[in-house]
């Protein structure tokens, strides 16, 4: 069966490199047939991947331990919700797990778009297979899943040896979000491999028009989402699992899964400057072509062992493959974008420093400037050790030190940038638009003042917050009115129309709002506290208006752990409020211990308990409490992100003009002849909408 | 005997208020160390080598006791005894980078090569807003150049542009 999977997989690399040279091959000699091939061939890449990862996953549910990978992170009393999740817990898996999301994508890309741009697809296909030749390159010949054990009988002779049991799944793994989490984040990793193709491929053939732009934008959406929602997964992960009471630690691999985020975020935005006045070309396509290439810096981050990290894979000599790959990418782009630089020529400059473009600069410039500065301090420890010999530490106070107020910036503008019109913005509207939400931002921080905040980086992301919330509740709002008194309709129902009328936009505002709720509550953090303590049964601890009272401690069972719980009575301002169970865990098959936290969570805080286990020093029981404020903003204001997200991809609904019966002489007597009537107004031009 | 025994109280009462001032100062001098130490901690990282984290922040998720490790509390209890014996924040750990290399520290120390850690995230990107304020401030010049006119519009295209443009304003 093991040899199933390895020549499905070997398969897919001669069909992926078909594919490619064909690809190559139809373009050049423009064969129909022959580009029609190369697209079937690079479809039919996805069935065999498929293929192979239903195999590892039947290794997996058979138990079967001949295979090296599945013997390494599985176990027979391992629940099968976690055995499916095992495929991706490694090096080989993972990698094969990138490879079938490509595919995936590569498929959906292929097959959506068969019959539509005839110029523009075949060189999309070519550079999606090239993308896979590199991983399923490594599935098959670097790190390969289906290695299988090796044994030797007593007359030397060498057998495939099958092991009684696994050496189980590593016990942070176990736990609900870990199955979601990384594919989600996959997803946005290999999702950003389309709007490169596109991208690539536009400047490749000069693709006439800007089609391509709202293409790349969309499957970049669609990319940027997904990596967006396994970040914040990841997060809530760590919070929930790792049991120190955070949720990010500037850990490298975190900051890899950010560094294409970030760069997305910008080209999202920036394309808007294209699509609406053929501006930041050049910039847009470079913007594409650094996300992609920070996809692949972050895999190999993950995967080499450059940087030392809590979630990277074993140390490894693949580390070299992906610099190799990263180099080819960059000398491609370059060569693509030089040969071919007119072709991105601007439409039109820049008429104002007070206008919507140059907000979008900004925005630009200071989104490049935090993926810089993470990128920077993720790297550091290496220059370091190149140019000095000394391995530098970059821990989480460089980073909050140096992106806290380039985040603060950021909001700051993500006010500013919607409210200011197209070309010029006068200063009447400036003061129109802005002086409101300023007031009431300004009087949020006096009031927190007052009640005695003095934490400056809190109190400014409040005053932002809030300065923010109130432009975008203020664009709803003038927009909706205009709806509600035309259409006599209520206010809510008209900004419900008004968003659907130009999801984009609105869907824009929503994803702001997302962010400031996010903001505020990473904000909070300023004022956490904690407390350890070893808690015997009938003692208890002092947090915040908590009280704990240690109740006792009792054993539990099963076929994958033992664990030792804490049985925590919970006291608010004296009155008994609720019961907390933390565990300390031992997973038998690794012999590794774990923590859940009990975590007791409301929109004000968080009160979030750590069973530690018992003390080295004198045996007793530790408990080791945090509350945490403002907590559940961030999972509310990820979820708001992602509704936002959906609502811009969204088609605009099309405005459909209600003639009421017209009073005489009014123009619309000459329309419809005094008749109430429904006109059908023109289609919108995409991208022209914001 | 009266005078006596007020004598008495006073020299009571100064003793109680002597003892309550004396360890009242050494529990907020002992509390205040403490504190001290916890932040000094959070400036080095715990060198035990199975974790990422700080002397205060050890906490070895995954291991038999998800607390601080004992070098953790070692390097505490040094933190600790070197407050007590009077040296500054930077002695301790400059003591703490003679002794482990500059590893320990949890975010690169402002000298030598370790000051380009700081600098870079700050004046790239002021250098790069120097640069596109020139860009724009060139396109603004060439706009400026730009003779009026421009190229000519359709008498059908300019009223189709004004019907759309009060279809707009209309909404």
């Amino acid at each position: 069966m093991d040899i199933f999977g390895s020549f499905a997989l070997l398969l897919a690399f001669i069909l992926a490199v078909y594919a490619f040279v064909a690809g190559i091959v139809a373009i050049v000699t423009r064969r129909p047939l022959l580009t029609k091939s190369a697209r079937n061939a690079g479809m039919a890449v996805f069935v065999l991947v498929t293929l192979a990862v239903a195999t590892l996953e039947y290794f997996f549910f058979t138990n079967n331990f001949s295979l090296a990978y599945v013997s390494a992170h599985s176990n027979s009393a391992l629940p099968g919700f976690y055995k499916f999740a095992a495929l991706w817990s490694g090096q080989e898996g993972s990698l094969l797990w990138w490879s079938w999301l490509l595919s995936t994508y590569a498929f959906w890309a292929l097959f959506l778009n068969r019959k539509k741009h005839p110029e523009l697809m075949p060189y999309v296909g070519v550079i999606l297979s090239g993308v896979q030749i590199f991983f399923l390159t490594l599935n098959n010949f670097v790190a390969t899943p289906f290695k299988v054990l090796a044994g030797a009988d007593a007359s030397g002779a060498m057998h495939i040896a099958r092991l009684s049991d696994g050496s189980g799944l590593n016990p942070l793994l176990q736990y609900p979000e870990m199955v979601i989490h990384p594919p989600m984040l996959y997803l946005g990793y290999t999702g950003f491999t389309v709007p490169f193709a596109f991208a690539l491929a536009a400047l490749l053939g000069r693709y006439p028009g800007e089609k391509w732009i709202h293409i790349t934008r969309r499957w970049t959406m669609v990319a940027w989402c997904f990596q967006g929602v396994g970040i914040l997964l990841g997060a809530h992960w760590a919070y929930a699992v790792l049991g120190w009471g955070g949720y990010w630690a500037w850990d490298p691999v975190e900051n890899a899964s950010l560094l294409p985020w970030i760069t997305g975020t910008a080209f999202l935005h920036s394309v808007m400057m294209q699509e609406k006045r053929g501006m930041m070309k050049v910039w847009n396509v470079w913007l594409v072509f650094v996300t992609f290439m920070l996809c692949i810096l972050g895999t190999m981050l993950t995967r080499s062992g450059v940087v030392s990290s809590v979630h990277a894979f074993a140390e490894s000599s693949i580390g070299g493959w992906f610099v190799g790959f990263l180099a080819i990418i960059f000398l491609v782009c370059f060569a693509a974008w030089w040969k071919n630089r007119d072709y991105l020529r601007s439409d039109n400059q820049l008429d104002s420093l007070v206008s919507r473009e140059s907000s979008f600069l900004f925005n630009n410039l200071i989104l490049l400037a935090a993926c810089f500065a993470v990128l920077w301090g993720t790297l550091f420890p290496v220059f370091s050790e190149w140019v000095t010999g000394n391995k530098i530490s970059v821990g989480p106070p460089f980073f909050n030190k140096v992106n806290i107020p380039i985040a603060l910036f950021l909001l700051l503008l993500t006010g500013v940038g919607p409210l200011l019109a197209w070309r010029k913005t006068s200063y009447d509207a400036l003061k129109r638009n802005f002086a409101g939400p300023l007031a009431g931002g300004i009087a949020a921080g006096a009031v927190t003042f007052a009640f005695g905040f003095r934490d400056f980086y809190a109190l400014m992301c409040l005053i932002l917050g809030v300065f923010v919330t109130l432009t975008i509740f203020a664009e709803f709002y003038r927009g909706a009115r205009v709806i509600a008194q035309r259409d006599g309709t209520n206010m809510l129902s008209a900004a419900g129309e008004l968003t659907m009328r130009n999801t984009r936009r609105y869907g824009g505002y929503v994803v702001h709002f997302g962010m400031v709720l996010i903001f505020i509550g990473i904000a909070g953090q300023a004022f956490n506290q904690d407390i350890q303590k070893e808690l015997n049964p009938g003692q208890s601890l002092a947090i915040g208006p908590y009280t704990i009272l240690s109740q006792n401690y009792d054993d539990i069972a099963n076929d994958n752990y033992q664990s030792e719980r804490a049985t925590l009575e919970v006291f608010y301002k004296g009155k008994s409020d609720m019961m907390l169970y933390p565990e300390h865990r031992l997973y038998l098959a690794s012999q590794v211990s774990s923590t859940m936290v009990a975590i007791e969570s409301s929109p004000l805080r968080d009160l979030y308990v750590v069973y530690a286990g018992r003390s080295p020093d004198t045996n007793q029981p530790v408990v080791h409490a945090y509350l945490n404020p403002l907590v559940k903003w961030i999972w509310f204001g990820g979820i708001v992100v992602i509704l936002g997200t959906g609502l811009a991809m969204l088609p605009n609904r099309r405005a459909a003009l209600v003639l009421r019966p017209a009073a005489e002489g009014s123009w619309a007597e000459g329309v419809s002849g005094g008749h109430p009537s429904t006109l059908q107004a023109p289609a919108r031009r995409s991208g022209a909408d914001d | 005997m009266i005078r006596k025994f007020r004598r008495l109280v006073n020299r009571v009462a100064t003793c109680v208020l002597l003892a309550i001032t004396v360890l009242g100062f050494g529990f907020v001098t002992s509390a205040q160390q403490t504190d001290r130490a916890k932040n000094i901690g959070k400036k080095v990282k715990c060198v035990c080598g199975g974790c990422e984290d700080t002397a205060s922040t050890c906490n070895h998720t995954g291991g038999a006791f998800s607390g601080p490790c004992d070098t953790a509390k070692t390097m505490l209890k040094e933190i600790d005894q070197r407050i007590a014996r009077g040296e500054s924040d930077d002695m301790i750990l400059q003591n703490f980078v003679q002794e482990y290399g500059p590893t320990v520290l949890i975010e690169p120390p402002k000298q030598g090569f370790s000051w380009m850690a700081w600098i870079v995230p700050v004046v790239l990107p002021l250098w790069a807003v120097w640069m596109v304020w020139n860009v724009v401030r060139r396109w603004r010049e060439r706009a400026a150049l730009t003779p009026a006119g421009g190229p000519g519009v359709s008498a059908d295209l300019l009223a189709r542009a004004r019907s759309e443009a009060e279809k707009e304003r209309d909404e």
